[in-house]
């Protein structure tokens, strides 16, 4: 993360760990998100709206999940002193006299002002509760949806968030669209409060023409700061639903593809190329073709990485092996062509090995890797995720923990 | 009414209302009006106070409210004392309450602390005479590590008089495979497919069976299921053939041969539908030959079979890939 960023998301409504999220999501497999998941469902609330919960990151992506590491031989297991655990410590929690009167009282009219000391004593379980009460209050009502916007226009940042999640719980966010485009596009707001509304059109279930247009213009615009990296995560979380609904990704993933080579900011590229990975969208040949030169002229280390993942969705897989060759042939950075030599495996299976058995042939620390695919391909295996999860490690160059 | 709190110190108390609440405070004796502010006070939460409260939430009509009773109490658990809370637990017969008391032992044992707040909760659900409140306790089970610390519970479940119990069992089952263990856990799908043997319950080993994760299971267990091919119950059928798709590398062989051995022989059309899927899982574009065979079989389900044939052609390489464009082929027709 740039210097610059960690400015933009101390000045932003929109968190921190939200801006991360797709990060952490292409750095975990499905086990870790899984086990992640597991957790939150063992825990305590609900959070279904928590950024990168319901991510999919796809395998071959790195894994941090400890079991697979162990595994690969990585134990890492502690010394005596931890055969005494200490007693566990819990937070203590708060019961409030009067919610229940508050509860069943309270209307849109008089929320703001009734839940306004609740916000401020930052008691994690009322905070959520009030995000699930306003939602109830805004219902399906177009009305009431448009006057709560009006109040995030002016209000604190605690109040906003508030504000906005009562929204996303309510029913009505697609009827109020053209409104939260129109606040996030609006210049004489802050950019942090603009990303705040931008962030909501994620949900949408699909982007009209002339606002996809709009987004991608902003996401594209390297003085949008957070607000841009936002609009190119709505373009591509809506991308996913609208392809999952009517199979057509295409308006979609023509402006990521601008963003992820025309942007001046790597993690705005970064995140708009990465969408594709999520969506899973076949890509034709001229798709295939954008990436391959994006794969070619992008500086990104990173970046190229998530090129690499992209291309395991080509339709034409030979296009995609040549393009895998040819990339490794010149390819300097060790992770990069790991990523290079796993999704090519991704994109044609068996097929692929002949083409991974050059790679190995033209830089030897892939023949142990090489030897990995052809006995797991030989075994009868031809899932890619079981072949990713019968691998004898997940990190055998050690790209994982490179850049934290 | 019943305070539903316990007073904490003043300081404490003050520290979160001075200066937000002091006019509301002087009115707090009074009856309030339903426009008048409410009179926000902070107080330690006590297992008396939270029953009451919730007692009277299950009647609101906010979900967010009820939600919001069910996770105070879920999260206070671990600072309540035990035998208030074991009290609590074994003197309630509501279902509703018996279920978020339950919760709250067994998030107790989740969280580290006894084991045995678990265990009062499975053995309730085991020997409770009223098939309401067993059911109700299963539930509290659900996505936690229960599993890992109940022996034979699920076992014993399944095989519940009550088909309620069955089915909550068999959810439970479900849902820890898939959300506390990640599909990726070999005892988990041993255990859940244990149960689904087990049980007489033609909907409960089906309801198992259809949505578990068999990747990791045991040779074992791969013969329970090509045995439970077998089975008279058509649904039972039907899902022991889509649990065979996914088996561990060592027994796709022998699930493929009892699969492609049954298929000519089947009468149910969605049982040979899930074998369909279960030899396009087990093969990918290497199953085409196979599914051009089977295609004179049965003429129904010829269009079944060559929509698996053109989606296994593009060779794809990651079974959600192939079933999301098989979808997509299918939403397209």
């Amino acid at each position: 993360m740039t210097p610059e960023s960690i400015h933009r998301s101390a000045s932003s409504p929109v968190s921190a760990s939200a801006r991360r999220a797709p990060r952490i999501a292409i750095a975990l497999g499905v086990v870790a998100l899984l086990a992640a998941v597991a957790l939150i469902a063992r825990g305590s609330a609900e959070d279904s709206d928590k950024p990168g919960a319901h991510q999919a990151a796809t395998p071959g992506s790195q894994s941090a999940d400890p079991a697979h590491s162990n595994a690969a031989g990585h134990t890492g297991q502690g010394g005596p002193e931890q055969d005494r655990p200490e007693p566990p410590q819990f937070n203590g929690t708060l019961c409030w006299e009067d919610l229940e009167r508050f509860n069943d009282t309270v209307t849109l009219e008089t929320f703001r002002e009734w839940a306004a000391p609740l916000l401020a004593v930052k008691d994690p379980l009322v905070r959520e509760y009030l995000k699930g009460r306003l939602a109830e209050l805004i219902g399906d009502d177009e009305g009431r949806a448009s006057e709560v916007l009006g109040w995030a226009r002016e209000a604190p940042p605690a109040e906003f968030k508030l504000l906005m999640a009562g929204l996303r719980g309510s029913q009505v966010l697609p009827k109020v669209a053209a409104q939260l485009t129109s606040l996030g596009l609006d210049e004489s707001l802050d950019l942090g409060r603009r990303a705040g509304f931008l962030d909501e059109l994620q949900r949408l279930p699909q982007l009209e023409p002339a606002t996809l247009e709009k987004l991608a213009h902003f996401a594209k615009d390297a003085t949008s700061g957070e607000a841009g990296w936002v609009a190119a995560r709505a373009i591509g979380r809506v991308m996913k639903e609208d392809f999952t609904r009517t199979g057509n990704a295409k308006p979609y993933l023509d402006k990521l593809l601008t963003i992820g080579a025309e942007s001046l900011d790597e993690q705005v590229r970064y995140l708009a190329l990465e969408m594709e990975m999520h969506a899973g969208a076949p890509l034709d040949t001229q798709a295939t073709a954008r990436l391959a030169k994006i794969l070619a002229t992008e500086g990104s280390d990173e970046v190229r990485q998530v090129v690499a993942h992209d291309l395991s969705f080509a339709q034409d897989k030979k296009q995609a092996l040549d393009i895998y060759a040819k990339a490794f042939a010149t390819e300097k950075d060790l992770c990069v062509r790991w990523a290079l030599f796993r999704f090519a495996a991704r994109a044609a299976g068996k097929d692929a090995l002949p083409v991974m058995a050059e790679m190995a042939l033209t830089d030897p620390r892939f023949q142990g890797n090489y030897q990995d695919f052809e006995r797991l391909y030989a075994s009868g295996i031809v899932d890619f995720n079981r072949i990713w999860f019968s691998l004898p490690t997940d990190d055998p160059h050690g790209c994982l923990h490179r850049h934290e | 009414m019943t305070r539903p709190f316990r007073p904490m110190n003043v300081l404490s108390t003050l520290a979160l209302t001075v200066g937000l609440l002091a006019p509301a405070l002087a009115l707090a004796q009074q009856p309030a009006s339903p426009r008048e502010a409410p009179a926000f006070k902070a107080g330690t939460c006590s297992v008396e106070g939270l029953m009451d409260s919730i007692r009277r939430g299950l009647g609101s009509k906010s979900e967010a409210y009820k939600l919001y009773l069910r996770t105070l109490l879920r999260e206070s658990a671990v600072n309540l004392p035990l035998h208030e809370l074991q009290a609590a637990f074994e003197r309630e017969y509501d279902p509703a309450m018996v279920e978020h008391l339950a919760a709250a032992l067994v998030a107790r044992t989740e969280r580290g602390l006894e084991p045995e707040a678990m265990q009062a909760v499975a053995k309730r659900a085991l020997e409770d005479r009223d098939p309401s409140l067993r059911a109700a306790t299963v539930r509290a089970l659900r996505r936690t590590g229960a599993l890992e610390r109940t022996g034979d519970l699920f076992e014993r479940l399944v095989r519940d008089s009550s088909p309620e119990v069955r089915m909550e069992a068999a959810t439970n089952l479900v849902e820890d495979n898939l959300y506390v263990y990640g599909g990726h856990d070999a005892r988990a799908a041993d255990t859940a497919v244990a149960a689904a043997a087990a049980s007489s319950d033609p909907k409960v080993t089906a309801h198992i069976l259809g949505k578990l994760m068999t990747g990791e299971v045991s040779a074992g267990s791969a013969r329970k299921l090509e045995q439970l091919l077998g089975s008279d119950s058509a649904e039972v059928r039907a899902a022991a053939s889509t649990a065979l798709g996914g088996v561990p590398a060592a027994e796709m062989a022998s699930a493929r041969q009892a699969l492609l051995g049954m298929y000519r022989g089947e009468r149910d059309p969605g049982v040979r539908k899930a074998i369909l899927q279960s030899i396009a899982q087990l093969g990918f574009s290497g199953a085409v030959p196979e599914l051009q065979r089977l295609r004179g079989v049965d003429p129904s389900l010829e269009p079944e079979i060559d929509a698996w044939i053109q989606v296994l052609n593009m060779n794809l390489q990651d079974w959600s890939l192939i079933q999301k464009a098989k979808q997509r082929l299918q939403q397209a027709r």
